[in-house]
């Protein structure tokens, strides 16, 4: 085997894929730099219409609702990761007793995982509909207030319905995952728990949880993105209303950029964004990937 | 654990409660399907009502609208899929198969594109595409797909990559085999299944994108759930027919998990956490 090629090589099966990749990536962010220095509007003009400074910057703060977007995207990320972790901890412990039937339920449970986004949306828009909606009735009936004009109308509970549809969906990955994390626990460890007289809350707290804190680790940081970017469902349920009430950062952009055609100043909010977001990425990297050997 | 009588009571009652909640809201949308629109809904609702098929022959045999959508789907779902396979096989098995400087940053790169928010690349997108003449084509959404399905693909296939044993191709080396032979013959084969696993992953992953075809399809390249979008008509919503349409869209990538069984958790996880 030649010796050059073997240094050349590596870096070679991995160019085609980086080269798209960063090509891909690299174009919408110097289209975005570029183009948040000017004033354009895609209906009036085809091209950048005058520079503009940085008032595309300030403007996404006076003229879009970006920091009550930043505001409900943060706490429907954190809220609905928080959510979903201890429902999903609680169903695979569930899982994890390990009584007849388990294998069907865990196979089963992960139909929701599959359903695109948009059509969890369809569905909870049924479910939460004003009048006949099956939860609306199921609130109702066990007396918690739902407002008149429905969860998702209502400027109160927009956000949270929202939460919730996506809670519905992904708590069962939460569930899957950590069970699988469960059951890489060596049985001696557990053995060992037992004989020393430890509780099932012992056993939680000081076996299951630390033991499976890489993997819920990773899908803390996959979940809170992918909560982060939300757009599917923030689409069909409200579309970020009443009013704003429930915009998110992704709506907010395409609202801006879409259907407002404000290009300038959306340019400017994606790399407001894009610096958001590298800042958070590169936390949890550092946080979930430390120590990891590839 | 205990298993106590009470204890094992409480575990099927959770577990009851689980499977309600979790499952049922898919089976009473399924159901919608089969309603026709006078029992869209009732207070209190009911399971009880007259089935009939009336949206699915609407929505997919006359006019049949989304028969075209669901081609569509097919379409961009494959060629997103088989486009990024020779990059990503390339890729993963160098990750896998070399020692390198940097590659914990190009492993890291990789996964940062997956978390990052894809709304922020349909818009300089959505005007390239108008100026170089593929507005609303496949191959526009196509591309763009790759944003999702290299990353995803390099970083499941390498998990796969790695439990193969470097031996075997050692051994063919050493048998006179060149180090493409070697990978050709020996570890892309034994790679096969894992290949077919990252593809159905990606397909699926491709088929439940809806941003993309969003903003980038027309009306003759829009996909199924673009499709169930355009029943939010202005004068209602035609719920069954949005049903129909959402059923038929879920029904693979839901066969496709059943399936698949123990790789759900590997593909969802991108192959970080073995099922």
């Amino acid at each position: 085997m030649p010796r050059p090629a073997k240094k050349t090589l590596p870096y070679l099966l991995l160019a085609p894929s980086l080269i798209v990749l960063f090509s891909l990536v690299i174009y919408p962010m110097g289209f975005a730099l570029v183009n948040s220095f000017y004033f354009w509007n895609l209906q009036t003009s085809p091209a950048p219409m005058f520079f503009n400074g940085l008032a595309n910057y300030q403007m996404v703060f006076t003229t879009t609702p970006f920091v009550e977007a930043l505001r409900n995207t943060v706490l429907l990320s954190v809220v609905g990761t928080f959510c979903q972790f201890w429902l999903g901890m609680g169903i695979a412990l569930v899982l994890y007793s390990n009584l007849r039937g388990m294998s069907v339920v865990r196979a089963v449970l992960i139909m929701p995982v599959a359903v695109a986004p948009i059509v969890v949306g369809f569905l909870f828009r049924y479910l939460f509909a004003p009048e006949g909606g099956l939860l609306t009735w199921l609130f109702r009936t066990a007396g918690l207030p739902v407002p008149p004009q429905g969860m998702l109308g209502s400027s109160s509970t927009a956000l949270l319905s929202i939460g919730m549809a996506d809670t519905w969906q992904w708590t069962p990955f939460f569930a899957i995952v950590l069970y699988a994390g469960l059951l890489t626990i060596p049985p001696e460890i557990i053995d060992a728990a037992n004989a020393d007289g430890a509780n099932n809350r012992h056993m939680v707290w000081y076996i299951f949880l630390p033991m499976v804190k890489p993997v819920a680790a990773f899908l803390i940081m996959i979940r809170f993105m992918q909560l982060f970017n939300i757009f599917d469902l923030v689409y069909v349920l409200t579309s970020g209303g009443p009013g704003t009430a429930s915009r998110t950062l992704s709506f907010n952009l395409f609202q801006e950029g879409l259907v407002n055609y404000n290009i300038g100043l959306t340019a400017a909010m994606t790399w407001i964004i894009v610096i958001i977001v590298t800042i958070i990425i590169n936390v949890y990297i550092m946080i979930v990937f430390r120590g990891q050997e590839w | 654990m205990r298993t106590t009588l009470r204890w094992k009571a409480f575990v099927y009652l959770m577990t009851a409660l689980v499977l309600i909640v979790f499952v049922g809201p898919i089976i009473w949308f399924v159901m919608l399907a089969f309603r026709s629109p006078s029992d869209t809904y009732s207070v209190p609702p009911t399971f009880i009502f007259k089935p009939t098929i009336e949206s699915f022959y609407v929505t997919f045999v006359n006019p049949g609208n989304n028969l075209l959508q669901l081609r569509n789907s097919l379409i961009v779902s494959t060629g997103a899929t088989l486009l990024s396979m020779p990059f990503s096989v390339a890729a993963a098995y160098s990750l896998s198969r070399f020692r390198m400087r940097g590659k914990k940053f190009i492993m890291t790169w990789y996964i940062s594109q997956l978390l990052a928010p894809p709304i922020v690349f349909v818009i300089p997108y959505f005007i390239l595409m108008t100026w170089i003449g593929w507005a609303g084509t496949y191959q526009s959404m196509i591309v763009l797909l790759q944003t999702i399905t290299i990353p995803f693909s390099v970083w499941l296939l390498k998990s796969f990559m790695d439990e193969l044993p470097v031996e075997l191709e050692e051994a063919a080396q050493v048998d006179g085999a060149n180090r493409w032979q070697a990978f050709s013959l020996v570890t892309l084969r034994l790679a096969v299944p894992g290949i077919i696993v990252t593809s159905i992953f990606a397909f699926v992953f491709s088929w439940n994108n809806v941003l993309f075809p969003l903003v980038l399809s027309k009306q003759a390249t829009a996909t199924l759930p673009v499709g169930a979008i355009s029943f939010f008509a202005s004068t209602g919503i035609y719920w069954n027919q949005i049903a129909a349409t959402a059923v038929v869209a879920m029904l693979p990538p839901m066969v496709i998990f059943l399936a698949l069984g123990r790789y759900v958790v590997r593909g969802l996880t991108f192959g970080a956490i073995k099922g």
